[in-house]
């Protein structure tokens, strides 16, 4: 098709179809969340839904996951490469997950995309994802050990079912009954979407919707662009390290960070890929640069295609930050989180003042897994908050996830109704925070018991480096297992015993400024409240408590 | 002879409703509050309202109260100090909360302020399992030991919340019976007393916000019992409920958290009777502040209760109507960002310094300054006389914004109010398409202050057919006060599959909610013929995490009650979600119950039609600025208290009243029904 011709529009007008826009992704994201199954979606809502416009580009998404603003970027690409233009229809959808021929960044978070179309045009894309927790207890040697790869298929062709295709994505689904209404879910979301978008088009016409859309994508590059001008020109370094409790030994990841009138560069470094699941394909780093920038320079910027046109990311290829075929990368999270922390370290050098001390730096991944008498497996994953980085002016935030994940708990009433786990606490850490004029927040201690055997993993990073203080604040404690036996925090993988408990604990995050600055009063309170203990506080403050 | 009286005191105003049983007459009053001793506005209030119709504190028949004493208590941490008993391994979990954090991009956001601070919240050994049974029994002894630490800290008021404490209650009521012993004078909330419902943070913090504010809400009450009882008041006053209802004072001092969303919700019921009586049944409710907007959907004349919602990021489960709000208002500032949009909202002016037009001091425009500018608000004076206004000021203000814009000044001013509908369009999406309801199918009844100025347009961006005013848009919520029942909303979680071997559990459940609701009506003293008792029940697939409400048939729990919950649940998911999914499990989840007492309701009557000739009506002639024209048209302008029903205006017209002004745009035609309610439609 040819595309609509480009046409002016007031600013009034792009506000108000904004909002429209807005008002389809978010109702998109409540369906999705409240049709699903998988704990994993309905209560942690690790899923996000965005709208694409006819050209690929992220038009608008709703604010559920930042990792996600990867997940989608290679997906309408990925469709194009595989598919020519006039065979795509109305009612077709595709799903995809793979991070080389899918345009997503890990298999779990499967892809449902479907072109919606006005008046026999293509105008825009209604796509979302939604993290399936499935393909559990694998390999991560390469990519080919981790779950079933999806190059853009169509699991519906022009309304009707792919039905062989749907049993075959099944039979390699270890809770297929999850991923099928999992599916569903996603598929009603999309439906949604294309109805509403539709019905917009019926109110203001196509074009004008369109550019509204465009002009929204030039308002965010504008207000990114204005930004980034107000940040002295130079190039900004930073270093940190990176380990894992599934990779034996740290690796150091850096950035150079130019910023040059109203763009900047982003230029990361990092060891070889690994044969591990710890590699990033470029959609990640990319939505781990996105985010952090954006979260430092205007949180209210939109986070449409246009935020990205001022920012240039590099890694070197076949980096961990930046990884080929055949790397894994299922636990992509972890190092995504470092390049975050990176960023951050680099633009605290450029806006003094302006930036927070590293939070936990983790996306502390806790998986069990087994099966019931019948032989059904089940799966059950879930992520653990730690400290927040202490802010210029406050405190760090305490028992939260950081950086690209913000992932809910799972209430205790929910997950012992529906697995052989109890969980025997849940709270945070004393004395994790780091100390400084302003504390760190807390990290999290979430201790279980397996009713009966089951195989637990753990996806943890901070084992063997702590989150870093700034400005003269202290750094935090890092990451410890404890799995009731003889194993030390670098395990990975366990088999657990009915009644056996397993324990972890999150870091805290980085203190800010001088801990000589900090006043006696907040000192005082944070001994009451046990959150540092008199003799830490002795020894960093030098207080007599 | 008998009167009834409704005071809704408000941050600025208390308003006085007054209704004579007899003759169908409505009075309104309104007198300053006194936030500092708000029983004193309320006093004086009905004193002076009574007053106008030469009847004294004895000739009322009913008092009904709305108050936002609660509200204001927890937004602005002025509740008592708090102490909590907790779950061995839990005490963190109140500041834990869902592990999210508040914003997803702004690191500056914060949590909440904590409501009991750490060294409070004590933790005691003892664990239920996920079926009630008793993993760890409750330590009475460690018990003893943490309220006896407690005593010396001088808390006010004690949170309890066990896990699992809905599904057995035995821990938490042999908790509270220690806790009378060891700490007499304090006041106690238990999580089953409060939210007994699933899912431990949401309920924890519903018992922490509900004993933080208990000692608040039980003093407030005592003085405006006395202060009641000096002018002579001889009956039971009521209070409001964020369910819409009302319920006596007693009951209100020991779950003041039931009250916290309660300010909008009388303006909802007094839509609801308005639309019953003028035969709207399907209304999109419309209450518009300075600050905010209201909105709310009635299908069939019936707003739906919602069980949970955040109030300042503190998590609330309470039955309450579900109303929708959005920070979009009169005060609301209009800004161009750095991207160069126009935004409008959420920061507002507030009523000092107020908007430009006030001439106080502000110099950024407002949507109040916008209205100014179009002359759709008179541009000289409002609030009847009461208060000049400046359009000088507030042209330069939002010439400014031009400038940015690169759009002229009429434009701009017509940008923001096309700007501000979108933000209350977005509102209503969120209560009718968001929830399978197409807002065709809905008039939109507009009050509050500024509604009927916006609700034409916002009809036309929603293309709703009809926007219906009442006769006094700024009192709604006061009048409401006397269209409303006695009510209380029963609730107990009881997570089973929808088949035959639940049958006995749900019955059991059921009479335990009825056991309650008749304690209740008793307390309440309420007479057999007037207690009237709806179920639902609350479901959902086996596996899902969200749940419908679905009505329960009337009669014992049988076979056929399951089939018709079946059947009920599976249209609520097609309207919500768009299928069905066959062959799945239905769960149970929760079991509801409403008891109403129901009581004698001011009852309107209506008048004769005086034919279509509004120019009685008619004050004057104002240009006013139309998008439609893109130029001022000039605009016949009619006094609403003289508008008579039959009358018709044909649009563009502008009607003025004490408390609203409404917009008629060119295309429309206002008419007036027999209620004195204003009708707009687009023009046949």
């Amino acid at each position: 098709m040819t595309a609509p011709e480009k046409m002016a529009i007031d600013p009034i007008t792009v506000e108000v179809i904004g909002s429209a826009l807005q008002s389809i992704v978010e109702e998109m994201g409540e369906a999705l969340v409240r049709a699903s199954y998988s704990t994993n979606i309905k209560e942690r809502r690790d899923c996000s839904t965005a709208l694409f416009d006819h050209r690929g580009n992220t038009l608008c998404q709703a604010e559920h996951i930042p990792m996600h603003l990867g997940s989608f970027l290679g997906v309408i690409p990925a469709i194009r490469a595989r598919f020519e233009m006039a065979d795509i229809r109305p009612g077709d959808v595709f799903m995809a997950n793979d991070a080389y021929a899918g345009g997503a960044t890990h298999l779990p978070d499967i892809v449902l995309a479907e072109p919606i179309f006005v008046d026999g045009g293509l105008v825009a894309w209604a796509v979302n994802t939604a993290h399936h927790s499935d393909f559990a207890d694998r390999g991560h040697e390469h990519i080919y050990q981790e779950g079933i790869r999806i190059p853009p298929v169509r699991l519906y062709r022009e309304g009707v079912l792919n039905q062989d295709l749907q049993e075959m994505f099944l039979l390699n689904c270890q809770v297929p009954r999850e991923r099928i209404s999992d599916l569903r879910a996603q598929m009603s979301a999309n439906r949604l979407c294309v109805q509403r978008l539709r019905d917009l088009c019926t109110k203001y016409g196509a074009a004008k919707v369109l550019a509204a859309g465009d002009a929204l994508q030039d308002y965010a590059e504008r207000k990114m662009r204005a930004a980034i001008e107000a940040i002295p020109d130079g190039t900004y370094s930073f270093e940190d390290q990176f380990d894992s409790n599934q990779w034996s030994g740290a690796m150091t990841f850096k950035v150079d960070v130019t910023v040059t009138g109203d763009e900047m560069l982003l230029a990361f470094d990092g060891p070889p890929q690994v044969r591990g699941g710890l590699n990033l394909i470029y959609t990640s780093l990319l939505a781990a640069a996105y985010f952090t920038v954006k979260s430092v320079l205007d949180p209210t910027v939109l986070p449409n295609a246009g935020l990205a046109r001022p920012l240039t990311v590099t890694a070197p290829k076949g980096s961990i930050l930046n990884c080929a075929h055949p790397a894994a990368v299922e636990g992509r999270i972890a190092a995504s989180q470092r390049v975050t922390d990176l960023v951050y370290g680099a633009l605290a050098k450029a806006l003094p003042g302006k930036v927070m001390a590293a939070g936990n730096g983790c996306c502390t991944g806790a998986i069990f897994n087994g099966a019931d008498e019948d032989g059904n497996m089940w799966v059950y994953l879930e992520t653990i908050g730690g400290g927040g980085g202490a802010r210029p002016g406050a405190d760090g935030l305490s028992g939260i996830h950081v950086g690209l994940t913000n992932t809910s708990n799972l209430p205790v009433e929910a997950l012992e109704l529906e697995y052989p786990l109890t969980l025997l606490r849940y709270e945070l850490v004393d004395d994790s925070a780091g100390l400084g004029e302003f504390r760190g927040g807390m990290g999290v201690r979430r201790v279980y018991r397996a009713e009966k055997a089951c195989r637990f993993t753990v996806e943890s990073s901070r084992v063997a480096s702590q989150p870093w203080g700034l400005d003269g604040g202290l750094s935090a404690r890092g990451t410890t297992l404890d799995f009731g036996d003889e194993r030390t925090s670098f395990a990975g993988m366990v088999d657990l015993k009915p009644g056996q408990i397993v324990s972890i604990t999150t870091p805290g995050g980085g203190g800010y400024g001088d801990p000589a600055k900090r006043p006696e009063a907040a000192i005082r309170r944070d001994i009451a409240e046990g959150r540092v203990s008199a003799e830490l506080a002795r020894a960093t403050y030098g207080l007599d408590a | 002879m008998a009167w009834r009286i409704g005071v809704d005191s408000g941050g600025t105003f208390t308003d006085v409703c007054l209704f004579d049983e007899d003759s169908g007459k409505v009075e309104i009053w309104k007198v300053s509050s006194t936030p500092d001793d708000p029983s004193r506005g309320i006093t004086t209030g009905v004193v002076e309202g009574l007053d106008q119709v030469g009847k004294t504190a004895k000739d009322l028949s009913f008092l009904g109260h709305g108050t936002t004493v609660a509200t204001n208590a927890l937004i602005e941490l002025r509740g008592v100090k708090t102490g909590l008993i907790v779950s061995d391994g839990f005490r963190d979990l109140l500041e834990i909360g869902r592990q999210k954090r508040p914003n997803l991009y702004d690191m500056n956001a914060d949590k909440p302020e904590q409501l009991v601070s750490r060294d409070l919240r004590r933790e005691v050994p003892e664990r239920m399992r996920y079926d009630g049974t008793v993993d760890v029994p409750l330590d009475e002894a460690a018990l003893r030991a943490e309220l006896r630490a407690l005593a010396g800290q001088d808390i006010k008021s004690l949170a309890v919340c066990f896990l699992y404490g809905f599904l057995n209650t035995e821990h938490e009521e042999l908790a509270k019976r220690v806790i009378a012993e060891e700490l007499p004078e304090v006041f106690v909330s238990t999580s089953h007393d409060v939210a007994p419902e699933f899912r431990e943070f949401e309920r924890l913090s519903t018992t922490v916000v509900n004993a933080y504010l208990g000692p608040v809400m039980q003093r407030y009450i005592r003085r405006l019992k006395e202060n009641l009882a000096e002018i002579g008041l001889e009956i039971a006053p009521q209070l409001t409920q964020s369910n819409g209802g009302v319920i006596g004072f007693d009951t209100a001092a020991n779950l003041p958290v039931r009250t916290v969303l309660s300010g909008p919700s009388t303006g909802v019921v007094a839509a609801q009777a308005i639309g019953k009586m003028s035969g709207f049944d399907n209304i999109i409710t419309f209450d518009v502040g300075g600050t905010s907007s209201d909105v709310a959907l009635l299908q069939n004349g019936v707003c739906q209760l919602t069980g949970e919602a955040d109030v300042h990021g503190y998590p609330i489960k309470a039955p309450m109507l579900d109303i929708h709000t959005v920070g979009a208002g009169g005060g609301s500032i209009a800004n161009v960002d750095s991207g160069g949009l126009l935004k409008v909202g959420p920061r507002s002016a507030g009523a000092h310094p107020g908007p430009v037009c006030y001439g106080l001091g502000s110099t950024e425009p407002t949507v109040t300054d916008a209205n100014i500018v179009l002359q759709t608000l008179n541009p000289v004076e409002i609030l009847g006389g009461r208060m000049k206004v400046r359009r000088d000021l507030a042209v330069e203000s939002v010439q400014r914004l031009a400038d940015k814009l690169g759009l002229d000044v009429m434009e701009t001013a017509q940008g923001i109010i096309s700007v501000v509908t979108a933000n209350m369009a977005k509102a209503i999406r969120v209560i009718s398409v968001q929830r399978g309801h197409d807002p065709r199918d809905y008039a939109l009844m507009a009050f509050g202050g500024a509604g009927p100025l916006h609700a034409a347009r916002l009809a036309r961006e929603l293309d709703m057919g009809q926007v219906i005013v009442p006769l006094t848009p700024g009192t709604l919520c006061a009048l409401g006060l006397l269209l409303t029942d006695l009510r209380a909303d029963f609730a107990i979680s009881r997570l089973l599959p929808l088949d035959d071997s639940a049958l006995t559990s749900i019955d059991a459940g059921f009479a335990d909610l009825m056991g309650q609701a008749a304690a209740w009506f008793d307390a309440e003293d309420i007479a057999g013929d007037r207690r009237v008792m709806t179920r639902t029940a609350d479901m959902r697939y086996m596996g899902q995490n969200y749940e419908l409400s679905v009505a329960v048939p009337a009669g014992p729990i049988t076979s056929e009650t399951f089939k018709a919950l079946e059947e009920g649940f599976e249209a609520a998911h097609r309207q919500r979600f768009g299928f069905v999914a066959e062959g799945e499990q239905i769960q149970l989840v929760t079991l509801r119950l409403e008891a109403a007492g129901v009581v004698n309701k001011a009852q309107f009557k209506p008048q004769p039609d005086e034919g279509p000739d509004a120019s009685a009506a008619q004050i004057g002639t104002r240009d006013v600025y139309m998008a439609e024209a893109a130029d001022f048209l000039p605009c016949a302008v009619y006094a609403r208290d003289k508008l008579r029903p039959g009358n018709v205006i044909q649009g563009p017209a502008i009607v003025e009243q004490m408390d609203t002004t409404t917009v008629i745009l060119p295309d429309m035609t206002g008419s007036v029904d027999s209620y004195l309610n204003l009708i707009l439609e687009v023009k046949a």
